[in-house]
């Protein structure tokens, strides 16, 4: 394990343009190049303050900005899961004929996310101050909150790569299954409040549930992060180990598999 | 000194629709599909051999014999099934080509992204960007998308890509006839220069190709050797079959 991370690291070169080519090839022949990075999240927002906020009634003043900050988090989580689905099949040409390690391909996607979440600060912090949000010295745990993500989500990537890979309907049965847990995150809703008691132990249980609570408490809240952050820790490790292994026992049979 | 060697090299392919599954025999089959349930055919079976320092291998033999998956395999994209290869220095593969473009960049990001790839530092690049861009000889289309090229301009910087970035060991899949007849030309004067210099495998359908660049012919039929040694001798009987 310790030897692919290590491959990894030698190559990070090679990250790092896959990651920029990527991101420039996005925003190439777009009218509004790089501006859609600000967009799109706020585009986003918008739809869910008409659902939640106006046909609703609900989610109070802070509204728009809690649900920034969980959407910021969230694009970022199911973009690198579902482009990485067929980031090794959708590059069968360069797989086939040269020899580098596979890894970099989800990997680049992960990280070509994160350059967009830190794009996207830049829009939350005016959102910040107009919706009143509690600046904190707890604040400073964003880092260490984004990369418990990062870990969780390059392993979940990983995994998607190899089995995206193997079994074409993957990209399908994820897009599902990431639409259901949008939904049992508290993104568009608080925990408290609104989750019935009884469900509150299982609640927790999803990883996204503290996560995203603890981004909303030091961002917008004042408070520290979520008492529960326990959780994503445990399995932001867990999946990140079980990626790269098995990523590492697939990654050369993959390049016959496509 | 000897710097490849296979024995007893054996890769298979599972067949057709059966490579990738769907979630029905995913879930029947279970992750362990083992090559005799799913019908498997052998690429490339029993294959030995050895390639010594600065020698020129050449590579015949009839389409889907098992080539380019025996390039492959050397150059460490395949993981052999059966039997070992190993290679001694660094390899560097030029299969037909073009395929590693980012089409929606211009040609010189791409450059750097398939220089990069092929394990280049970004500073070797840099170095021979001029030798490339002049070596592919579109003009202006080296700063605009590759999607907008046509095939021809396409294998051209791909190839001059591949040429210029040189290591011991050089695998060459049937890109000699890529472009017009001067670019062809040009090819054949790069190889003529890395003939000795480093050690070459050449798979290709053109005997003419073979006979004036290969000290040592090796032919493949539904990958297995069936002749390899002296070129005129291999080229003759492959030939007469």
């Amino acid at each position: 394990m310790f030897e692919q991370c290590k491959n990894i690291w030698q190559r990070r070169e090679l990250l790092f343009y896959l990651v920029t080519s990527d991101l420039k090839a996005q925003n190439r022949n777009k009218l509004l190049g790089f501006l859609w990075n600000f967009l799109d999240p706020l585009l986003l927002m918008a739809t869910y303050i008409v659902l939640v906020a106006v046909i609703f009634d609900r989610g109070g003043p802070q509204f728009p900005v809690l649900l920034f900050c969980a959407i910021l988090a969230w694009r970022w989580f199911t973009s690198s899961l579902s482009r990485s689905v067929t980031s090794v099949s959708s590059k069968v040409g360069v797989v086939q004929t040269t020899r580098f390690p596979l890894a970099v391909l989800p990997l680049a996607i992960v990280t070509s996310g994160l350059v967009d979440y830190f794009a996207g600060l830049i829009i939350l912090l005016p959102l910040l101050f107009a919706f009143d949000a509690t600046f904190s010295l707890h604040m400073l745990w964003l880092p260490l909150l984004l990369l418990v993500q990062l870990v969780g989500t390059i392993g979940a990537a990983l995994i998607c790569a190899v089995i995206g890979t193997y079994l074409t309907d993957w990209g399908n049965i994820l897009q599902f299954g990431l639409r259901l847990w949008f939904f049992l995150s508290p993104i568009l809703y608080s925990v408290e409040g609104t989750v019935p008691k009884r469900y509150e132990t299982v609640f927790w249980l999803n990883p996204f549930a503290a996560l995203m609570e603890s981004y909303k408490n030091i961002l917008v809240r004042g408070m520290p992060p979520s008492e529960y952050m326990v959780i994503p820790v445990g399995m932001a490790i867990i999946v990140f180990v079980i990626g790269v292994w098995y990523f590492g026992r697939e990654e050369r049979k993959l390049v016959k598999a496509i | 000194m000897e710097v490849i060697r296979a024995t007893d090299l054996g890769i298979w392919f599972k067949l057709g629709k059966r490579k990738r599954t769907s979630v029905r025999s995913f879930v029947v089959g279970g992750f362990k599909r083992s090559p005799k349930e799913s019908g498997e055919f052998w690429a490339l079976r029993h294959v030995n051999l050895t390639v010594n320092a600065g020698d020129t291998l050449g590579i015949i033999g009839r389409n889907g014999s098992g080539k380019s998956t025996l390039l492959r395999a050397i150059g460490g994209i395949y993981p052999p099934d059966e039997g070992d290869v190993t290679v001694r220095g660094s390899v560097t593969t030029q299969f037909a080509l073009g395929t590693g473009f980012q089409s929606e960049l211009p040609g010189v990001d791409n450059i750097y992204l398939n220089g990069i790839l092929m394990g280049l530092s970004k500073r070797e690049i840099d170095g021979m960007l001029d030798d490339i861009i002049e070596f592919a000889d579109i003009g202006e289309f080296i700063d605009i998308p590759v999607k907008t090229y046509s095939t021809g301009m396409h294998s051209r910087l791909g190839f001059a890509i591949a040429v210029n970035v040189h290591k011991d060991i050089v695998l060459i899949d049937e890109i000699m006839g890529v472009g017009d007849a001067r670019f062809r030309k040009k090819c054949e004067e790069k190889m003529e220069r890395l003939i000795g210099e480093r050690t070459i495998i050449l798979v290709s359908h053109d005997m003419n190709t073979i006979r004036r660049f290969a000290n040592k012919v090796l032919w493949l039929d539904k990958g297995q050797i069936v002749a390899q040694g002296e070129p005129e001798e291999v080229i003759q009987r492959y030939l007469e079959t």
